[in-house]
């Protein structure tokens, strides 16, 4: 019985740790935000101050490059949803012989590093005289996020009542008709779902965005040559922020769905 | 307008499987009909061929005396009510019923006086604002039928729609669903493996069985004289006793069962009887009733193996000492009170029936019921095959 | 394909959905890397010597990473070093997975898989960014460390594999977490509790009744935390030093330094065909198919 106890205490003290190791990190780096050093740090402390948001706000390349992220992620957002919907109503519909390769082929960019999904598109375009920049990270990107698309409609789709197809046909709706007013309803908060996924995929996506993005420059390209050469704690200031409106998002999303996920349940 | 319904000659096949075997079948307008069946016998394909979800491998089926060949689901004058009711869960009761009629360019108003006017036909008076989700099951079912009425449809397909119900609530709805009926005068076409469903409401049935319909009948006769060793065995409990034809002449068959004895009933199946041929005797366990020693014709001397108590009447279940057979034995609520004494388990009785009560069919090795289950033996291999090749 | 879809949809719709899927699969998909294969196959020459004699397939490339001594111990070491931050991840959202699974209750659990999507929602580069805050050499660790004397002068964690360990078992966590936490959870607690019950201990009851069912979610894990591991560039490059290279830092090199496009694709190739091995391997160690991964 003790020995149980002791596990079970021990378990509790382990996810503790471990989720003091999961934001530790992201503190230290938000408090290094304040610190008057030239060099990001919370060691030593040389006093508080505000003046690397100032830095950061007159900062020229970072907003061109947040521009571009936005670009970038507009784009991928009307090239991934399209394909990973349409990818998702193919697998839910059709059955052939030929389905467990397509399954595989349509898997793969899941499956495939983001460097190896940027070269190959490098590679490709430039035989058809397309080089570098916001097309190509665009193109790339979508690659592999159309596949997270396609699963998370995947995911609802396969709940859905096709009964519910054939009701809408028998009272006189054509197939249009029945896309229109009963499927693609249903599979809305999904497809929200996945488009918000999308938009942060693409706006974090650095491995793949590396090789595509030619001389442009996205947000990520941005900081992580922040980083490397002129690092002032400017970076902790733009990463602040984003820490604080990505959190900001995930809660608001995770409590929509939340909400959605218990309507469902009474409903049902 | 004409809601009949004939199918010609239609034959199902899925793959090697063959679901439907050919069948020809006139429902006439306005009537309320029913296919009853255990589950895949093949009711459900058919019903799927009226609505359009299947054509049919061969044959046509005609509505209204035109063939529907060419028509798809959403131009056949038909509407179906699912047996989940398949209502649409994101929409107002409103925006159900109206569908139909939205989906065929209907204006707005037009469609909210058909919707009111179809809420108050199944007495759900301002309910139209509220989500289906929020409705009770009897509702759901209510708005299922408005739904289904607002495109008005000549013939109206029910595949078993108060399964999901419970017992109450379901009886309720059968007196509901053929008032609804009478006043709208449509063709309704209902399939339910429910017995008391398909007798209470039905003006003709037609039991199916295998692919096959066995009978098509009014309720009263289909209890009375089943065409089939299944419809007998189905439709209602009955005792089967084996025996060899000795007199087939006239209404009255004569049998000998061995050490049985001599029995006799009715002959109603075709083909016709001849002697020397192995023949079934059905009698109901309400047909048979105590008998003393003195008494003359057909007897079955049995030992009672349990009694229940069923409130309104007593089952028995007895051993057939001849055969060593089952035989099960309703007694009314008089007989029993007279009985009271002698219906213990072990107690020995005699029971006899009046042959015109009794039925005598050939003996066609049509499927039989299992003795111990109740459950129809060879249906129930058909029905894993037809599982398979549906799914 | 298309009658069904066609039955399904009409017309229109599904010419809308094969044409998406095409343009995804081929254009998206399949040709670029083919197109990489057949770039990784010819010789790197000037765009007049193209088409000439020279112009053919060759192996040459592939041969360059066997010639050359330490590109090979750098491919070979970023396949143990994925394998290690591999076990590592597993280690650690093992024990995280059960507690969320079968421990918590089920308030606790919802709240720590938010705390859990929070960090996985910010960017990989800042999440890295943190730790070489943590980890550089008058950072807090070392501060911390001096402090409570186990130290006595700082460590430069920055400089070996070290950090690049940590960074990316980091960076990796949660795509370890979510598919085991899903997997366990799956189990029905009874199972657990027959176990015990039959008096299995803590150890023999997790070996032999919940690993064997969450197989599919800790293969799942193991590909995807492989994956991204042996194909990560932002955590070598931030947290690693010039000592202790990656191989797609090498790639990159001949992309964007080497200026040999051909020579990187077939880098880029060897380390698809590592992936892909690892998962063959994986999947077949654990008995489960491709339908498992994708949950």
């Amino acid at each position: 019985m003790t020995s149980q106890r002791l596990m079970a205490f021990g378990l509790r003290f382990y996810v503790v740790v471990f989720f003091l190791y999961l934001f530790l990190p992201l503190l230290v780096m938000a408090a290094a935000t304040f610190n008057d050093s030239r060099f990001p740090t919370v060691t030593p402390w040389d006093g508080t101050t505000l003046k690397w948001f100032g830095e950061l706000a007159a900062d020229s390349g970072m907003w061109q490059a947040l521009a571009n992220s936005a670009i970038v992620a507009v784009g991928v957002l009307c090239l991934a949803v399209p394909i990973g919907i349409a990818t998702a109503l193919f697998l839910n519909t059709v059955s052939s012989r030929a389905k467990p390769f397509l399954y595989a082929l349509i898997l793969s960019p899941l499956l495939t590093p983001g460097v190896i999904i940027g070269i190959s598109t490098l590679i490709f375009w430039r035989q058809l005289g397309v080089s570098g920049g916001i097309f190509l990270t665009v193109l790339g990107q979508a690659t592999f996020i159309a596949a997270y698309v396609m699963l998370m409609v995947t995911a609802r789709l396969q709940r859905f009542d096709r009964t519910m197809e054939r009701a809408a046909l028998d009272l006189g709706a054509s197939q249009w008709q029945m896309f229109r007013r009963i499927l693609l309803p249903y599979l809305k908060p999904a497809i929200y779902s996945a488009a918000v996924i999308a938009f942060l995929q693409s706006f974090e996506n650095y491995n793949t965005t590396l090789f595509v993005v030619g001389y442009d420059t996205t947000l990520t390209v941005y900081i992580a040559s922040k980083v490397r050469t002129g690092l002032t704690p400017a970076v902790n200031a733009l990463g602040l922020i984003l820490i604080l409106v990505t959190v900001v998002l995930a809660v608001a999303y995770e409590v929509k769905r939340r909400r959605e996920t218990a309507r469902s349940v009474k409903g049902v | 307008m004409d809601g009949s319904v004939r199918l010609e000659e239609v034959v199902m096949r899925f793959g090697d499987f063959t679901a439907i075997e050919k069948t020809s079948l006139t429902i006439g307008s306005g009537e309320f009909f029913s296919f009853l069946g255990p589950s895949g016998c093949g009711k459900t394909t058919l019903l799927n061929m009226i609505s359009g979800f299947l054509t049919p491998s061969e044959g046509q089926v005609l509505i209204g005396g035109e063939a529907m060949g060419k028509v798809s689901v959403n131009r056949r004058p038909t509407a179906m009510i699912f047996q989940n009711l398949a209502l649409f869960p994101l929409m107002t009761v409103f925006e159900n019923i109206e569908f139909g009629l939205e989906v065929r360019g209907v204006d707005k108003r037009t469609r909210r006086e058909a919707s009111e006017r179809l809420l108050a036909l199944v007495a759900l008076e301002g309910s139209g604002p509220k989500m289906v989700t929020e409705l009770s099951g009897g509702q759901k079912q209510r708005v299922a039928i408005a739904r289904a009425l607002a495109v008005e449809p000549r013939v109206l397909l029910l595949d078993e729609p108060l399964s999901a119900l419970d017992l109450k609530l379901r009886q309720h709805m059968r007196a509901e669903l053929k008032a609804i009926q009478r006043k709208t005068g449509i063709t309704f076409i209902y399939i339910t493996h429910d017995q008391g469903e398909a007798l209470t409401m039905s003006d003709r049935v037609a039991v199916m069985s295998a692919g096959r319909i066995q009978q098509v009948a009014d309720p009263m006769t289909l209890y009375r004289s089943p065409a089939t060793g299944f419809v007998a065995a189905f439709v209602g409990e009955n005792n089967r006793i084996r025996a060899t034809v000795i007199d087939a002449e006239g209404e009255r068959v004569r049998l000998d069962a061995g050490s049985l004895g001599e029995l006799a009933g009715r002959a109603v199946g075709e083909p016709r009887l001849h002697n020397g041929d192995s023949a079934v005797l059905f009698v109901r366990p309400e047909h048979l009733r105590p008998v003393g020693e003195d008494v003359s014709g057909p007897r079955f001397q049995a030992t009672i193996e349990a009694v229940h108590f069923e409130g309104a009447w007593v089952m028995l279940e007895t051993r057939l000492e001849a055969f060593g057979e089952l035989l099960r034995v309703q007694l009314g609520h008089e007989v029993s009170r007279q009985y009271t004494d002698a219906l213990a388990v072990g107690q020995r009785m005699a029971f006899g029936y009046d042959p015109a009560d009794a039925v005598v069919l050939p003996d066609d090795g049509s499927p039989m019921v299992d003795e111990a289950t109740g459950e129809m033996v060879e249906t129930e291999q058909r029905t894993k095959r037809a599982g398979d090749s549906h799914a | 394909m298309l009658r069904q879809l066609r039955e399904r949809f009409g017309g229109p719709l599904a010419v809308a959905i094969l044409s998406l899927l095409g343009f995804w699969l081929i254009l998206m998909v399949t040709l670029p890397q083919l197109q990489m294969i057949d770039y990784s196959l010819r010789p790197n020459l000037l765009p007049a010597q193209q088409g000439g004699p020279e112009d053919g397939w060759t192996l040459a490339n592939y041969a360059t990473l066997f010639a050359n001594d330490i590109h090979r111990s750098i491919f070979f070491k970023t396949l143990w070093s994925s394998v290690l931050v591999t076990l590592l991840t597993l280690a650690v959202s093992y024990p995280l997975g059960w507690y969320l699974a079968k421990v918590a209750t089920p308030r606790q659990a919802a709240l720590c898989i938010l705390l859990l999507i929070i960090p996985f929602w910010i960017n990989e580069i800042l999440r890295t960014y943190s730790w070489f805050i943590i980890l550089s050499f008058s950072g807090p660790l070392n501060e911390v460390l001096m402090m409570l004397g186990l130290i006595d002068r700082p460590i430069r964690f920055l400089s070996g594999d070290g950090g690049v360990l940590i960074g990316m078992v980091y960076a990796y966590i949660l795509f370890m977490v979510f598919p085991v936490y899903n997997a366990i959870e799956s189990l029905d607690d009874n199972q657990v509790r027959a176990a015990r019950d039959l008096g299995a201990g803590t150890i023999r009851t997790h070996w032999r009744i919940v690993i064997p069912h969450a197989k599919p979610g800790i293969a799942t894990g193991c590909i995807m935390t492989f994956m991204l591991a042996a194909g990560s560039y932002a955590v070598p490059s931030l947290l690693g030093s010039p000592g202790s290279r990656w191989f797609t830092q090498i790639i990159y090199n001949w992309f964007f330094e080497g200026g040999n496009w051909n020579q990187g694709a077939a880098y880029a190739f060897l380390l698809l065909v590592l992936c892909i091995g690892f998962m063959s391997l994986v999947m077949k160690i654990f008995k489960v198919g491709l339908g498992d991964i994708a949950k």
